[in-house]
């Protein structure tokens, strides 16, 4: 797998994850980072997902200059998979996630799955003096999900110790969390842009992080709220499933559930 | 109790790399069960089990053990993990250390343990999953399969555990083919449903020939068998079970002597898995996983 690393350090970095396909989302979560004094902006990739036009979203993160790296949408897309890899057995699930991706894949351009398949695995960068590694789905695997309630903390340092990083940043989860092992390690999902996060709201989040040199690591979850109404109708006019709009709108999950752990899914709605 | 089939060829066995100890799995109560299921796994039952139950004191250091390598889950089995007395001081053990699941019949979840579990549940740092076992959406082929009267004990069951927010997960084993078009997964989440459960969680296992099953099937993995698949959706690539006896391979196969690692501590046992039992052809060809996803 390829891994780039930066050659600079930075003080203060934006990343998101999950775009989706939702350029609206993107659009707002550019401006919101921009305005947050962020250095560098980066995705942690799956560009494509449920949400509609899957070309729209790439000049935007060109003409930010995003750094991104490769998730699991974007290798399938990319290379022209049978199916997502997202690793669903659940059949309910598997029917969604069959619809999504056959949509993204037949309607992503040829430049666009080019550049997808080119991006890099892995970056690591120095954030003041913390060595950050950032992956999509764990460092030891782009399919992995990292919910906060099953990943201990034995595990955590496991990972960090694996890619020799004090800090860990992930998605593909979902529904961002942040923790902090007794030794000062990181590890942070930061969440996905692309759809609200179970919560009963249609916000999304992305997460801003600070590191002046010799101080602790500064994480700042930031919600995003986006002309979701228009994104919603523009899916509804595409015949994307009125199952992933409901999720637009309401801001609870409706397919997908069976990768949650108890804890997460107790607090959604279905 | 299960001999393996004789390989088809001479083809020596594949090996499954080991990539890193994901899921403990503890096998608290060996094979003593209140309930003899026509296609279990380890041919538990209610008297003389073969395989014995573990003391608590071996079980919180094998817990520590994988802890300490970083672990990510805890699976508690049997038999029947509810038959162990000290079953819910050791839930807590284990969920101070890593998210923890108990594979249930759930014959025995009356209401003060299931009141205990969602205590236990509600005051845990991680995830605590109960996957209580039951086959067929049909009660009178569910107790043919699982013994008279369990159907309706492990729907009160779930009820029990849902009423306290712990979501149970309905596991079942692919027995035969369902009848009608209706697959099984949908039948039983429809089940749930009809029952009132809210959040219907259902995991579908295929049968292996091992147990009561042993000489329904398999074969051997070949290492060209093995080239063809990624060895990482093996389960036996990162797992390991504890059992009377020591350390073995995987789950399915637990207690048995051709699966027993030569090792006395999890750190030594984590080797590549020889795949010479005919159920090592079931993973192969499904993928299947004991872990809940």
């Amino acid at each position: 797998m390829r891994e780039i690393t930066e050659p600079r350090s930075f003080r203060r970095i934006a990343v998101f994850g999950g775009v989706y396909s939702n350029a609206h989302a993107l659009v707002a979560t550019l401006a919101d980072a921009r305005g947050r004094g962020a250095d560098a902006l980066f995705c942690l990739g799956d560009l494509g997902g449920v949400g509609p036009h899957p070309d729209r979203v790439f000049p935007l993160l060109h003409d930010a200059g995003v750094r991104a790296i490769q998730g699991n949408y974007d290798l399938a897309v990319g290379q022209g998979h049978p199916d997502c890899g997202c690793g669903y057995t659940d059949p309910r699930d598997n029917h969604f996630a069959r619809i999504s991706y056959a949509y993204t894949l037949a309607r992503t351009s040829t430049e666009h799955r080019r550049w997808m398949t080119a991006l890099p695995g892995h970056r690591r960068l120095t954030l003041g003096d913390h060595a950050t590694v950032l992956c999509h789905g764990s460092p030891r695997g782009v399919s992995e999900f990292l919910w906060e309630s099953t990943t201990p903390d034995g595990l955590v340092a496991r990972l960090l110790g694996e890619v020799r990083a004090d800090v860990v940043l992930c998605t593909h989860s979902g529904i961002k969390w942040h923790r902090r092992l007794a030794d000062g390690r990181h590890l942070v999902n930061v969440g996905v842009i692309g759809r609200p996060e179970n919560d009963g709201t249609p916000r999304v989040w992305y997460t801003l992080l600070t590191a002046e040199p010799g101080r602790d690591l500064e994480v700042e979850f930031v919600p995003i709220t986006y002309d979701h109404e228009t994104l919603a109708r523009e899916m509804e006019a595409e015949g994307l499933p009125p199952e992933f709009v409901e999720t637009v709108r309401t801001g609870w999950w409706t397919t997908c559930l069976e990768v949650l752990p108890a804890r997460e899914r107790a607090r959604g709605r279905f | 109790m299960d001999a393996p089939a004789p390989a088809a060829t001479l083809t020596p066995p594949a090996a499954a790399p080991f990539r890193h100890l994901d899921a403990l799995w503890v096998q608290i109560t060996g094979t003593w069960c209140n309930l003899q299921c026509v296609h279990c796994i380890n041919a538990s039952g209610p008297t003389e089990p073969w395989l014995a139950p573990l003391e608590a004191g071996e079980v919180c250091q094998r817990i520590d053990e994988a802890a300490a390598l970083g672990v990510k889950e805890v699976y508690f089995t049997g038999g029947e993990p509810f038959l162990h007395r000290q079953i819910l001081p050791l839930l807590q053990f284990a969920l101070e250390r890593a998210p923890t699941t108990v594979l249930t019949n759930g014959t025995l979840v009356d209401e003060a343990t299931a009141e205990a579990l969602g205590a236990l549940a509600g005051a845990a740092r991680y995830s605590l999953e109960l996957r209580v076992s039951l086959d067929d959406p049909d009660r009178a082929r569910n107790d043919a399969i699982r013994g008279r009267g369990s159907f309706d004990r492990a729907l009160r069951a779930i009820r029990r555990l849902e009423a306290r927010g712990l979501l149970p997960i309905l596991t079942a084993t692919e027995v035969d083919p369902a009848p009608g078009g209706e697959t099984r997964y949908d039948r039983l989440r429809r089940l749930l449903l009809d029952a009132g459960v809210r959040k219907p969680r259902v995991k579908i296992l295929p049968l292996f020939p091992v147990g009561r099953m042993a000489g329904h099937g398999g074969g051997t993995v070949t290492p060209e068998m093995l080239q063809s698949i990624d060895p990482a959706r093996l389960q036996c690539s990162s797992s390991r079970a504890v059992a009377a006896g020591g350390i073995y391979a995987c789950p399915i196969l637990a207690g048995l002597p051709e699966a027993r690692m030569p090792a006395s501590s999890l750190a030594e046992a984590l080797t590549p898995t020889p795949l010479s039992h005919p159920a090592c052809l079931v993973c192969w060809q499904t993928g299947a996983s004991c872990r809940n996803a």
